[in-house]
């Protein structure tokens, strides 16, 4: 009996499955003579006991938040626990069903153009300090009602095969309203109106088709679901304000962008600027919170037009990327998109900016009955309901202030300031149970020194500041300059205290403590367009994450191992990284190597292959 | 595991929702567990658990009495940790060689290894196996969880224990330096 054959019935037999008459003393007397096909089967059996028996103490009990996310539909109480306010373990805001499927269109990807803050790149005059005066232009939108175009090239012919009617009627600074419609259809097939405390979103919903599945009763059908008690700029609840003005889009804020000069969009001048998809990605985002968008990869090239004075998207072009991963990623997903083809355009045909908007733009209509009706726990309350910081940017004014509570999660206080567009909001709860720092930031973020304030920990793309203090844990986000969020988060009046070496937060390290664990850190050059690395130490591994404007990062892993752990995917093949051997994995997007007795893995999934090996080639000690 | 009563699946179907908790601290451990190797992040997991069981509440009308209801609430929760995974890349969380960053369960080595080596599986064996070994399915319902043949599971639970084995070879190797 060949080997192969004996660990076969081997794993058979574990599994109880053999097949009656099976030749079983075959395969065992092999086994006990082959010491190979032994250590299999003891090592199948060590994998059974680790996965099958193993201590049950840390399952969590996720009864409370299930019924209080069910409670809603049944009750009165109407209530329902809000992503990560009333989840505090889980790490990131949960999105609603409409969005999910937006974002699983877009994400999953892996690969990108020319390169990032590497190198010379063209520079226009028209498009330098694009990201600074991107930032700046939202303080001057009051408001905005715009009709749009939305064209997708169908995934799997050459037809173009969406082709939508949109428009977009926005109020200062957070009421919108997005309509899409087909133009054969005389009804909207989508529509998400946000209006202060309210949302309410109307969508055509398919039944999408699983393997063995017998779910589906009604192939598509109207649903609508309102919520209210939404707190002010709710991570957790579609407000596409990236359509109004692309701020994530350009924080980190690169100075060398690839400028394409300027031209007449709608009446109005435009200026162009060559960006990629995962760049994008909360603008697409957004506009997926009205529609199924098609598929993009995240490298795939992106010509951005924006309003000259306002900043405003007026037309976004993406085409299809040019690289080797492009094509497989496209065939995966049954699409015949050939490089440089037009895969999705959005084209604003008509635009008023700060004209007056009509009473009833974002009116829910009397005789809606929502599928889902939700209530997401604020309440605005009379004057600040949390912690307020005396330094906000200039020409900020209050907003709205309240408490999230009855939601299975702890009372929040928010409270908010505004200036056009632009929003910055505190939230703080006394009843944080720790584990993991307060605000819903991912596991890597920075320490910052805030001086009379302690330490304050920011997440890795700049966008939230958390302090943690005896009794009470602070988060501050908002759409200003990373440097003016820690202002706020220094000015609250909250000296911030390093986590419990229990949270998950307590591994961030500085560059400098993770040079001790592994002699001759690598760290990447200062990059236009990404933040200083998070940085984190665990079991002798050093992860420093890097984010860059839109959804752009990638990650470091050095380890102290002096060989590769063996190839475990079909994908993986050889290549020469900085002058020595070294495998790619393209599924994983990861570059892995050996230097000095030290294991270094380079990985992202919205960077291409060949600038990840520029990268890997613009390393240096730390 | 033990088939709830049908009355008490029936009751939660018609909305009685604390027929419906019983049902949730009957299974939230294996879904969370499952999830948690599926996943490799045991915050994600917990999240996903939570989608599970939503989607368990709204689809439980359509529960048809045809498969052992352990199978099908296993099935949504293979659905919903496939879905994350789809759209999880958003930005890339944490590396192969990075394990979790919270170790919240058994020994924090040896949880650790099997981890990685679970990672470095490709999901279609990954999730064979986690049937296998996590939730103690037999091979005709992975078969009906992931909606494959029975031999497409046997031979996916194979690889995937061979992939393993030479996982942890290549470990042992490093460790006693003959590599």
């Amino acid at each position: 009996m060949r080997c192969d054959d004996a660990r076969a019935a081997i794993s058979l037999r574990l599994d109880g499955e053999l097949p009656d008459g099976a030749d079983v003393r075959a395969a065992e007397e092999h086994a006990d003579a082959c010491a190979e096909c032994s250590r299999f089967a003891r090592h199948a059996d060590r994998v059974r006991a680790a996965l099958r028996f193993e201590a049950v103490g840390a399952v969590p009990d996720l009864a409370p938040a299930v019924l209080a996310d069910l409670e809603p539909r049944q009750g009165p109480g109407r209530r329902v626990g809000v992503g990560d306010v009333g989840h505090p373990r889980s790490t990131r805001p949960r999105r609603p069903v409409v969005v999910a499927a937006g974002l699983a269109a877009i994400a999953g990807l892996a690969a990108g153009v020319a390169f990032v803050g590497l190198g010379p790149e063209p520079r226009s005059p028209a498009a330098a300090d694009l990201p600074d005066r991107v930032l700046a232009a939202q303080a001057g939108i009051e408001s905005l009602d715009a009709r749009f175009q939305l064209v997708e090239r169908d995934v799997t012919g050459d037809q173009w095969d969406g082709r939508l009617e949109g428009r977009l009627v926005y109020e200062a600074p957070e009421s919108l309203a997005l309509t899409l419609s087909d133009r054969r259809s005389t009804e909207a097939d989508q529509r998400l109106v946000v209006n202060g405390e309210r949302w309410w979103q109307s969508t055509v919903r398919a039944c999408s088709p699983r393997p063995d599945w017998t779910g589906c009763t009604d192939a598509t059908r109207r649903w609508v679901r309102s919520v209210r008690g939404r707190e002010p700029f709710s991570e957790s609840s579609p407000v596409p304000l990236e359509l109004i003005n692309p701020v994530d889009g350009f924080t980190p804020a690169a100075s060398t962008l690839a400028g394409l000069g300027t031209r007449t969009i709608a009446g109005r001048r435009a200026v162009g600027v060559a960006v990629t998809a995962a760049q994008m990605g909360p603008f697409l985002d957004g506009l997926s919170a009205g529609a199924h968008l098609r598929a993009v990869h995240p490298g795939d090239p992106v010509a951005l037009w924006l309003d000259d004075e306002h900043l405003v998207p007026l037309e976004v072009t993406v085409r299809a990327a040019s690289d080797p991963g492009r094509g497989r990623w496209a065939s995966g997903r049954g699409a015949t998109d050939r490089a440089g083809d037009t895969v999705l355009r959005f084209t604003v045909t008509s635009v008023t900016i700060n004209g007056p908007i009509a009473d009833d733009a974002f009116a829910t209509p009397a005789r809606m009955v929502p599928d889902e009706a939700l209530d997401a726990g604020f309440r605005q309350g009379d004057g600040p309901a949390g912690p307020v910081p005396s330094e906000l940017p200039g020409g900020f004014r209050p907003y709205r202030s309240g408490t999230i509570s009855g939601t299975g999660g702890p009372t929040i206080a928010v409270d908010s300031w505004t200036d056009g567009r632009a929003w910055l909001a505190v939230r703080s709860t006394r009843e944080w149970p720790g584990g993991r720092l307060f605000g819903g930031l991912r596991t890597s973020v920075r320490t910052v020194d805030l001086g009379d304030a302690g330490v304050a920990y920011v997440s890795d793309d700049g966008r939230k500041v958390a302090l943690h203090s005896d009794g009470l844990d602070v988060v501050v986000s908002g759409s200003v300059a990373p440097d003016e969020l820690r202002a706020a988060a220094a000015s609250v009046g909250v000296t911030g205290l390093r986590v419990p070496g229990s949270w998950d937060e307590s591994a961030t390290a500085t560059l400098a403590e993770a040079a001790g664990v592994v002699p001759g850190l690598l760290v990447a050059p200062e990059l236009d367009g990404f933040g200083p690395p998070a940085v984190r130490l665990a079991d002798g591994l050093v992860i420093q994450d890097y984010a860059g404007a839109g959804d752009r990062g990638f990650t470091l892993v050095m380890s102290r191992m002096s060989a590769l752990t063996p190839p475990a995917n079909g994908d993986v093949v050889g290549i020469e990284i900085r002058g020595t051997a070294g495998r790619y994995s393209a599924e994983r997007g990861q570059l892995e190597w050996v230097e000095d007795g030290t294991t270094h893995g380079l990985s992202s999934h919205t960077l291409t292959l060949a600038e990840l090996l520029v990268l890997a080639q613009s390393l240096e000690p730390a | 595991m033990e088939e709830p009563e049908p009355a008490l699946i029936r009751a939660a179907a018609a909305g009685d929702l604390a027929a419906f908790e019983r049902l949730v601290r009957m299974y939230q451990e294996p879904v969370w567990r499952f999830l948690r190797r599926l996943l490799g992040d045991a915050g994600v997991a917990e999240d996903v658990a939570q989608e599970t069981f939503l989607r368990v509440f709204r689809r439980l009308p359509t529960f048809a009495f045809e498969a052992r209801f352990s199978t099908w609430v296993f099935q949504v929760a293979r659905n919903a940790g496939v879905d994350e995974l789809r759209s999880r890349n958003r930005r890339i969380r944490l590396a192969s060689l990075a394990p979790p960053p919270a170790s919240p369960v058994g020994m924090p080595e040896a949880r650790a290894e099997i981890d990685a080596a679970l990672a470095s599986l490709p999901v279609d064996l990954r999730e064979a196996i986690l049937l296998i070994e996590v939730l103690g399915l037999r091979y005709h319902e992975v078969a009906r969880v992931l909606g494959v043949p029975e031999g497409t599971v046997k031979s996916r639970v194979f690889s995937a224990r061979s992939r393993l084995h030479r996982w942890s070879t290549a470990d042992e190797e490093r460790a006693s330096g003959e590599v």
